[in-house]
Formats: C-alpha cells, sequence, structure tokens
C-alpha cells in the first residue's frame, strides 16, 4: 500500500512537469511557427487571382524568439543528461537552471 | 588464473551473452526515439537509424554513474556496496555466472521474439523478468525482492510493476494534450509550413531520446558484466566499470540500434496511428519530457512504455485520427507477459545449465540461445521488413492473420 501511494506520489509529480514541458513547449513552438506564417495566410484573393504577401517582419522576430526557447529547453535536456552521469544535477532556482553537485 | 579454466570460459559466455543482449536492446528500441520521425518523413529510414545509433553510442559514455548495483531493484545477489553474495561467489563466481547467464538468455529469446512479432516490448522488463527467473530458479522465491519497504520505491513492484502501469498514462495524457495545444495553436497556418516545421521540432526531440537511451540502457549491461567480472575475480573495483567493458557496451547498443528494429518501427509508427508531423513532434516531447522528468525524480520507468503511450496520446489528441486499438491491445499483452515469459525461459534454461553442470551447462544454454536466435531470425525472412517498405500502408487484415495468430498461442 505503501508502495502504491509513493508510485501516486512520483507519477503526478512526473505528469505536472511532464505537461508543463512534454505539452508546454510543442506548443511554445507551434506558436513560433503561426508567428512565422503571420501575413502568409490569405495568399489567394477571393476572385481567385493569387497574390504574393510577404510575412509580416515582427512575426519572424517573435518566431525566432520563440524558436530559441525551445532550442535552449533543449539544451537544458541535454546538459542534464551529460552532467547527470558526471554526479552533476539541475536545480531550478526560480525559472533559471543551476547546476549542483550532487 | 589467468589459465582457460571452465569458470573463465563461463566468464567469457556471459559476457558474450551480455554484449547481444545489449545488442537486442539497441535494435529493439530504435523505434522509441525513430518511429514518429521515420512514419511522417522528417528522416529517411536510414539517416534516422544512423542518427539515432551515433546519439546511443554517445550516450553510453556519458553514463558514468555507477551501474554495479543495477540487479539490487529486484533481486538479491548482491550486497549493498555491488559486491556479489559470499554464498554466489564459490567456484569462481558459478553460481552467480550461471544466474547472469540463464537471465541473460532468456530476455534476449523473449526480445527477439517479440521483434519477430514486431511488438515494443520493455528490454529492462525482460532483463530484470529473465534474472528474478534465474533467481527464483537458484535461490528460491526469497532471493526476489518483491515488495520494497516504507515509501521508498523498491523490489518488483515499485520499480517495475507500479512504473509500468502509470507510466503509458502519463504519457498518453502528456502527449494528447501536447497534440491538441500544437493543432489548435496551428489550425490557421499554411500546412506546408505546419509541415516542415514541425519536421525540425521532430528531429531535435527525436535526438533527445535517443542520447537518452544509450545513457540509460547501455549502463544496465555495463553493470551486469563487471557484476560477473567481480564474481569471477577478475575485477574488484565496485565504484568503477573497466574501460573496455564501457566501450564494449556503447558500440554494441549503438550497431543494434544502427540495424534498427524495422519490424518494430513499423508497427509504432504506422500501426497505432496515422501518424502527421505535428502529432510526431507532440509525441516525442511528451516522451522526451516524462523520461527525462521521472529520472531527475528518481521514478524508475521503461522508455517503450512511454514512447507507446505518446503515440497513442498523439492520436486522441487529434480530431478525427483513430488509434487501432487491436494493434494497441497485443501490445498491451506483450508488456503485461514479458516479465513473467522472460522469467520462465530462463528458469527453465537455469534449470537445464545446472542440472548438466560445469561450463558444459553454460554451454548448452548458450547453445539453445543462439539456435533460438538463428530460428527467428529465419523465420523473419518469410516476411521480411526493412528500411524499404517500412513505410508501406497498414493493412490490419494481412497483420491480424500474422500476428495474432502466434500470440494468442502463447510461447513457442
Amino acid at each position: 500500500m505503501e508502495q502504491f501511494l509513493a508510485a501516486l506520489d512520483g507519477s503526478w509529480r512526473v505528469l505536472a512537469i511532464g505537461m508543463l514541458l512534454g505539452a508546454g513547449l510543442p506548443a511554445v513552438f507551434a506558436l513560433g511557427l503561426r508567428a512565422l506564417s503571420w501575413g502568409t495566410g490569405h495568399d489567394v484573393a477571393p476572385d481567385g487571382t493569387v497574390a504574393v504577401v510577404r510575412p509580416h517582419p515582427l512575426g519572424r522576430v517573435v518566431a525566432y524568439l520563440m524558436f530559441t526557447f525551445v532550442v535552449l529547453a533543449v539544451l537544458v535536456g541535454i546538459t542534464y543528461i551529460a552532467l547527470h552521469g558526471l554526479g552533476w544535477t539541475i536545480t531550478f532556482n526560480g525559472a533559471v537552471p543551476v547546476l549542483t553537485h550532487k | 588464473m589467468n589459465d582457460v579454466t571452465p569458470e573463465f570460459i563461463l566468464l567469457a559466455l556471459v559476457v558474450v551473452t551480455a554484449l547481444a543482449f545489449d545488442f537486442t536492446n539497441g535494435f529493439h528500441d530504435t523505434a522509441n526515439a525513430m518511429a514518429t520521425s521515420i512514419a511522417t518523413k522528417a528522416l529517411t529510414p536510414k539517416a534516422a537509424v544512423t542518427l539515432s545509433a551515433i546519439l546511443n553510442l554517445v550516450g553510453a559514455f556519458l553514463s558514468v554513474e555507477v551501474a554495479i548495483t543495477v540487479t539490487n531493484a529486484v533481486i538479491r545477489i548482491q550486497n549493498t556496496d555491488g559486491s556479489p553474495r559470499a554464498e554466489l561467489m564459490a567456484d569462481g563466481g558459478h553460481g552467480l555466472l550461471l544466474i547472469l547467464m540463464a537471465g541473460l538468455a532468456g530476455a534476449i529469446i523473449w526480445n527477439i521474439l517479440t521483434w519477430l512479432w514486431g511488438l515494443p516490448s520493455s528490454s529492462s522488463h525482460a532483463l530484470f523478468g529473465g534474472l528474478i527467473g534465474a533467481t527464483v530458479a537458484s535461490m528460491g522465491w526469497g532471493g526476489v525482492k518483491w515488495v520494497g519497504e516504507g515509501y521508498k520505491l523498491d523490489g518488483v513492484v515499485g520499480k517495475v510493476v507500479l512504473p509500468a502501469l502509470m507510466s503509458p498514462a502519463i504519457a498518453i495524457l502528456v502527449a494528447m494534450v501536447g497534440t491538441r495545444l500544437v493543432f489548435w495553436i496551428t489550425r490557421k497556418v499554411a500546412a506546408r509550413y505546419q509541415e516542415s516545421g514541425f519536421r525540425w521540432g521532430q528531429i531535435g526531440t527525436a535526438s533527445l531520446l535517443s542520447l537518452s537511451h544509450g545513457t540509460n540502457d547501455a549502463q544496465k549491461t555495463m553493470g551486469v558484466i563487471t557484476l560477473a567480472l567481480i564474481a569471477s575475480g577478475w575485477w574488484t573495483d565496485t565504484a568503477e566499470i573497466p574501460l573496455w567493458v564501457k566501450i564494449a557496451c556503447a558500440v554494441a547498443i549503438g550497431s543494434g540500434t544502427y540495424i534498427g528494429g524495422w519490424r518494430i518501427i513499423r508497427t509504432m509508427g504506422k500501426g497505432l496511428v496515422e501518424i502527421s508531423s505535428p502529432q510526431g513532434m507532440a509525441a516525442e516531447s511528451a516522451s522526451a519530457a516524462v523520461i527525462l522528468t521521472s529520472s531527475q525524480l528518481g521514478f524508475a520507468l521503461s522508455t517503450t512504455h512511454v514512447c507507446t503511450g505518446s503515440i497513442i496520446g498523439s492520436g486522441l489528441g487529434r480530431k478525427g485520427a483513430t488509434v487501432r486499438w487491436g494493434v494497441a491491445g497485443r501490445m498491451g499483452l506483450a508488456w503485461l507477459t514479458t516479465l513473467p515469459l522472460a522469467g520462465l525461459v530462463a528458469a527453465a534454461l537455469w534449470w537445464l545449465g545446472h542440472a548438466i553442470g560445469g561450463s558444459t551447462g553454460a554451454f548448452v544454454v548458450f547453445g539453445i540461445m543462439c539456435a533460438a536466435a538463428i530460428y527467428m531470425r529465419w523465420h523473419s525472412k518469410r516476411d521480411p521488413i526493412s528500411h524499404h517498405n517500412v513505410n508501406d500502408e497498414w493493412s490490419d487484415s494481412k497483420d491480424d492473420t500474422e500476428v495474432d495468430v502466434p500470440v494468442s498461442g502463447g510461447v513457442r
């Protein structure tokens, strides 16, 4: 019974953090894609003529900010894997990842 | 000590068998990281297995964390510091080596059988199942740590059974929410941008998964080999793994990954859900997040269960997408049976090896394992799946007649 409770305890933690990272990061990536395509959505006029609409420059800036965020998160993930075996672990001081010795 | 004694031959057989298990672990799990990238054509099949193999190789070298106590979670053949129990050390560690030999052979046979059926089953469950079976055969039921004590997750129930029940559910939820969000956010984005953008995301997450697989799974085999070396007196340090063991394990898991378990890749990438790039990325992100989070929190779970759960979740999260529950059900059956059946095979092999005795017994066990592997490899030729046809349309009828029958018929 205690084992079961311990597993439940572990599960909800994994679920909460996993949801934040596993569903949150793809959502940020998707927002980036949406920002990137800002202005390109209506390149066919109602009468059928094709008008080339250039993407909005601000959309591009926002998009690359979002992508950078996702890439940084992935890099933190890789750093974690690489350093975990060397006896280091990542703790989160607020939102900033900090490396500490185990 | 340095003569070629029967104990040395037994040790060599155990090491070779452990490396063979690591190899099967590699090809069995290629699908976890790469199935969705291959199915959505984010990567060509060859590029996918090459990338995954390199990252597994690199990952294996990163796993320098001491893994010698790997068996302690489920069986009682080691002391808490990692050294083998004294009673198993007699005769140059013969007792312990035979347990490892039979356990690994049972795990390999089950891994190849599930590969033949194209079912992703957990390699860790197969390894633990094999070791548990061989231990029960050798030391009785008391040799296995069934339930951990108190609130620390341990034993077969805490380290294997409960995480196996929870982890697919967690992964399904995360991937379902992720998929739904991603489709909702990009609903007005041109399909062209959607596909190409998410393919890049997929490659990133698949790489992350491959790397973490290398670090997690290779070190289990490293631990087993080092334990065998300690038992037979060839190595004494319980805090360090010999360099050649690291290199051999890294190469074994990397080359296994490169060979690619195409049958399993096909089932996971095409059989469960017709997957698109956004779904693929959501599924892989969910897997990577759940696996890394749980290893940070010390909650042991199986990569295979998480990745399969994520793919199912990505099917549930997309409106109009269907999950082939027949395929999912067969996988579920394979998950439930992996541990007990790998255990039964290992127990039978241990009894046989013990009855014959000496290094002859170990040779017979090794021979049976090789014969079984060759037979199943030969059997797979009837219905070959390779990087040429891994992405062909999935047909349920063909699949049902060929896969259902052996599953319901039990182990051969």
